[in-house]
């Protein structure tokens, strides 16, 4: 089992310059959106103006970038004013600026509960769950960013692919050889060991912790925080048997698996489901040494 | 035309007023490592100048007038030679604190106070530092 | 079975000596420091000096011993330093034997030289 780089991404897309319009109508027509365009651009802008007026405001730059929008293509910071209502969050703050003044910002949302783990971003300098973080906790202007070591496809948007194949590695998923007697029989676990794993059931694979690290930023075939707390996950279930144990424990214990692990405390400050995960690296570290000196 | 942006390094240096406890801790480690290991070095290098000094007969040795002494004499004689060695204490001292700080993580010890501890173990450092100046300067002057 | 069982990944043996060199440092290096600094003083060094301290085994073999666990942990610290920033490949290889050499060497003329001090004729 080895972690795995992430494939590259070989699609071109040639946009085509501007095309002709071929015929009169269409030139109509073309005209027409032109206008509409501006006057929607221009009541953008008056409602910009006035909540830039306004005091009960909020300002935030957002990062914009996007491959097939001229202009675009280099990296920008865009400003909104966006009014303050009590209970905000970064997301609601997002959804205000891209519902009212530009359409294309983009960014991933979905249950805006903390639950889907979709809106993790670079929120003042810190990987936060934007649906959950009060825009009355931050400094202002507040800056949002899409998350940090990994590659951007547009404004807010990264590529999530390499996090979930090292989440993939680690084979994220209930194994055992061992059934119970009966055909029908639950599965059961004792209440000590729903503990013990209980916080690690609690990943949302959002990949803050991921983008916070360090050391996965330097070593792209590290496995990085959520994977590992997911292999602690299953290898602490009594349930799965001392023979995946062993399974599992090898495969966190490969050169780029839980050893890379410095301890900086990144991924348990960022995380937003405040799960113990340098604590859970370091138990399976551990475990690893312990299973090791086992048979020395 | 290329599909995605990396931003490379944003984060690495250019947020460092946001870095916790940790990173700094880790940060600090690794510098005062680089550090130590450098003098390793140069340590074992200058000591080395006892191998010639060996030979140089027994009443020379008796009076001090080999290279291995004059060496270190002339150096320690060096104010700034004095103040690099406060700093190396200064980074050693650090290095073991923090050191010990992470060998308790890794036996899974006070990880909920480890920014705590690293805090503690920079103002350990300090005092050890400030309250051993006396003994590394005694003689320089 | 016992190849299987009995060895740790490489990155689990480094790791695992990193920390038992790590605890011995702790100590001796604070020995080291307080010897050599507070109980003898950096303007009182001598040849005659060293090599009295050098003449008794305990002391001659703790040194050694210092040399070693020191050279390993900084170096396989440097190494980790930089793999840790993604060094791979040839790259990663040359520098790991050149590291290995630097250590040998490092060990080597440590050794002549408290040889020197001890009085033991090879150096």
């Amino acid at each position: 089992m080895s972690t795995q780089i992430p494939k590259q991404t070989e699609e071109s897309s040639e946009t085509e310059a501007e095309t002709q319009p071929a015929s009169k109508g269409e030139e109509r027509r073309a005209e027409k959106r032109r206008r509409a365009a501006e006057r929607r651009e221009q009541r953008q802008e008056e409602e910009a103006e006035k909540a830039a007026a306004d005091e009960s405001t909020v300002e935030l730059k957002v990062f914009r970038y996007d491959p097939q929008v001229e202009g675009k293509q280099e990296p920008r910071f865009d400003t909104f004013h966006v009014p303050f209502t009590k209970g905000m969050t970064v997301l609601d703050a997002l959804m205000y600026a891209r519902d009212t003044y530009d359409s294309s910002l983009t960014f991933r949302h979905s249950c805006r509960q903390a639950v889907c783990g979709s809106d993790a971003m670079f929120v003042n300098g810190g990987q936060k769950l934007a649906c959950k973080t009060q825009i009355s906790d931050l400094d202002e202007p507040v800056r949002v960013e899409p998350l940090p070591h990994a590659e951007v496809t547009k404004d807010l948007v990264v590529d999530m692919e390499h996090f979930y194949d090292q989440m993939e590695a680690v084979e994220p998923y209930f194994q055992t050889n061992e059934y119970p007697d009966g055909e029908l029989e639950e599965q059961r676990q004792d209440r000590e060991n729903r503990e013990k794993i209980k916080m690690s059931t609690r990943c949302i694979w959002c990949g803050a912790c991921m983008s916070s690290c360090n050391i996965a930023a330097g070593d792209n075939e590290y496995l990085g925080p959520a994977a590992i707390n997911k292999a602690y996950r299953f290898a602490m279930d009594e349930r799965e048997g001392e023979d995946i144990k062993q399974k599992r424990l090898e495969i966190i214990e490969q050169e780029h698996g839980v050893w890379r692990c410095q301890t900086q405390f990144s991924c348990t400050e960022v995380c937003p489901k405040d799960i113990p995960l340098t604590e859970h690296i370091q138990e399976l570290k551990r475990e690893a040494v312990k299973n090791n000196l086992k048979f020395w | 035309m290329s599909q995605s942006y990396n931003r490379g390094l944003i984060e690495d240096f250019g947020r460092w007023r946001e870095f916790e406890a940790g990173m700094w801790a880790w940060i600090f480690h690794k510098f005062t490592g680089w550090v130590l290991i450098g003098y390793l070095f140069t340590h074992i290098a200058v000591l080395s100048t006892g191998i010639p000094a060996a030979g140089a007969g027994e009443a020379a040795i008796a009076a001090g007038n080999d290279v291995y002494t004059q060496t270190i004499v002339s150096l320690e004689g060096l104010l700034l030679v004095r103040l690099l060695e406060v700093g190396l204490l200064a980074v050693a001292v650090f290095h073991m604190l923090n050191g010990t700080r992470l060998l308790l993580t890794d036996l899974g010890i006070g990880l909920e106070a480890q920014d705590k501890s690293f805090y503690a173990s920079l103002i350990l450092t300090g005092a050890i530092t400030v309250a051993s100046v006396p003994t590394f300067i005694a003689g320089a002057f | 079975m016992a190849e299987r069982y009995s060895s740790f990944q490489s990155g689990g043996r480094m790791w695992f000596l990193q920390r038992v060199t790590a605890v011995f440092l702790l100590v001796v290096l604070a020995f080291h420091f307080f010897l050599l600094h507070f109980v003898h003083h950096a303007d009182e060094v001598s040849f005659l000096a060293s090599s009295a301290r050098m003449e008794q085994l305990s002391y001659y073999s703790l040194m050694i011993l210092f040399l070693v666990t020191a050279t390993f942990h900084g170096v396989n610290g440097v190494y980790n330093a930089l793999v840790n920033q993604g060094l791979t490949g040839t790259k990663r290889t040359v520098i790991k034997w050149t590291l290995v050499a630097a250590s040998v060497v490092l060990i080597a003329q440590g050794i002549r030289t408290a040889n020197a001090w001890a009085g033991i004729g090879l150096y």
